[in-house]
């Protein structure tokens, strides 16, 4: 084993990291806020039908497809090119950071729907009969009960973004990926190289898994056996 | 002369084409019992959630204390907000206690308290820590309702209802929910309310604890008050046939 040279690279890829946490965490931020309008939505009629529509067409098609469409696509629109956005939609990084957010926002929504359906109705009355103003009933009954509900499935989706963002680097990003795959192309060593990447997200995996762990103890930890 | 805590006066209810309550009276003094008893269907929880308008009546009137609605179908914004206030003077117990699960004992008691009526929090707690003794469950203030019996969640959801310190008690079927073991812990508590003179509108199957501790019975049929008086006459002496019967049939089965 060429430890020098895997040293070597793995403080190479470890300067694409700030990018990967960036698109990762503005991803899931961004995608988070949406999703919670898109259950806002849900209340309406018409509302409904728009955020089962986007659901289906952002959580129906591949990601890499919806980064080209944004990245490629938007680009052949003359209207696009003229408004005030194309500063932004010309930038590689803004066109990844979108298509992350609105795919995050599909799957995102779709847990906290699960989330606030699991809310028990009678918790719900419990708070309305006590005086409650409907902000209130949401602050402190819905949305806790709703949150503990989402969590263990919300930590996959926190990982599922966290390995998207290495769909960017085919949009020349140089995050974790992109500059992994810039150098095999210029020494032809993919086994190792790869493997070093993979290593970075495995790490990452791991704490993200640990934290959510831990967040779900201090949140419920009726659920651990804990009876006090 | 006491006062009128509660009053309703002509209330109807419908379920799509199914007429749950076709117009109802019912006064509540300050200090009564009132039990309501009938059949499944007769319609007597829905007058009970129709109190703090947990269900909207559809016509007549409902008072609390000095709050009044007049409904049609749905509340308006001011309704609303009558509403939320002659719900703070409410207690409400379910039948299936309704704790909030990601609180504990304690948390339930207080949440009221703090949230609604914005007291202290020191002077929320040490009323809430009185009201476990009161029930019994001192030693759970720390414990999470998914590890209590269901007697015992009962007797967290009577102290959170008294914790709002309400003019009346609302009781709907607190004993339906449990194994048969636990229901005596459950009434010994409901009745040593009575005895502190609380005012109380308690729905229950259990008509030998409704003839012993309420002040009055009142037997729903079919949407209607058809009996209304004191428990010796609606148990001894029920002057409707389908009260007889029911009763009748009440007690041969609980022997």
């Amino acid at each position: 084993m060429d430890i020098p040279f895997l040293r070597d690279i793995l403080g190479q890829l470890l300067v694409g990291l700030p990018l990967t946490l960036n698109l990762a965490v503005l991803s899931l931020l961004g995608g988070g806020g949406l999703a919670l309008i898109l259950n806002l939505l849900r209340l309406s009629r018409v509302g409904s039908v728009f955020a089962s529509a986007y659901v289906f067409v952002f959580r129906g098609t591949p990601l890499l497809i919806q980064i080209f469409m944004i990245y490629y696509g938007l680009a052949s629109f003359g209207f696009v090119r003229q408004s005030v956005l194309w500063p932004f939609l010309r930038e590689p990084y803004w066109c990844g950071l979108l298509a992350l957010v609105l795919n995050d926002a599909a799957y995102t929504s779709e847990i906290l729907r699960g989330g606030l359906r699991a809310v028990p109705k009678g918790a719900v009355e419990a708070g309305r009969v006590s005086g409650m103003t409907r902000a209130t009933v949401l602050r402190r009954v819905i949305l806790p009960i709703a949150a503990r509900q989402a969590l263990p499935a919300y930590g996959n989706e926190v990982i599922s973004m966290l390995k998207a963002t290495a769909l960017v680097s085919t949009i020349t990003l140089m995050e974790v990926t992109g500059i992994a795959r810039a150098e095999v192309s210029s020494t032809y060593r993919a086994v190792e190289i790869f493997l070093c990447a993979a290593a970075i997200y495995l790490a990452l995996s791991l704490v993200i898994t640990r934290a959510i762990g831990w967040l779900e103890r201090w949140l419920s930890p009726y659920n651990f056996g804990k009876t006090q | 002369m006491t006062r009128t805590a509660i009053k309703i006066e002509s209330l109807r209810k419908r379920f799509g084409a199914n007429e749950v309550l076709r117009g109802i009276d019912l006064e509540a003094r300050d200090g009564d019992v009132i039990s309501l008893i009938g059949a499944s269907g007769s319609g007597k929880s829905t007058l009970l959630r129709c109190i703090p308008m947990l269900e909207v009546p559809d016509a007549g009137t409902v008072t609390v204390g000095e709050d009044s609605i007049t409904a049609d179908g749905r509340l308006g914004r001011v309704q609303q907000d009558t509403a939320r206030r002659m719900r703070r003077h409410l207690g409400f117990v379910f039948q299936n206690f309704n704790l909030w699960p990601h609180r504990t004992v304690l948390q339930n008691v207080i949440e009221a308290p703090l949230h609604v009526q914005k007291r202290p929090r020191a002077e929320a707690v040490d009323e809430a820590m009185a009201l476990l003794e009161k029930v019994g469950l001192t030693e759970k203030r720390d414990a999470w309702p998914v590890h209590l019996s269901g007697g015992q969640q009962q007797r967290v959801a009577i102290a959170r209802a008294l914790a709002q310190h309400p003019r009346a008690i609302l009781f709907d079927e607190p004993t339906s929910a449990l194994d048969p073991e636990l229901v005596g812990e459950v009434l010994k508590v409901i009745r040593s309310l009575a005895d502190e003179g609380r005012t109380m509108i308690i729905v229950t199957h259990e008509m030998g604890f409704a003839r012993d501790v309420s002040s009055r019975t009142v037997f729903l049929h079919q949407g209607l008050v058809e009996e209304d008086g004191t428990p010796e006459q609606v148990f001894g002496n029920p002057a409707s046939d389908r009260c007889r019967a029911f009763i009748g049939s009440h007690f041969t089965r609980n022997r």
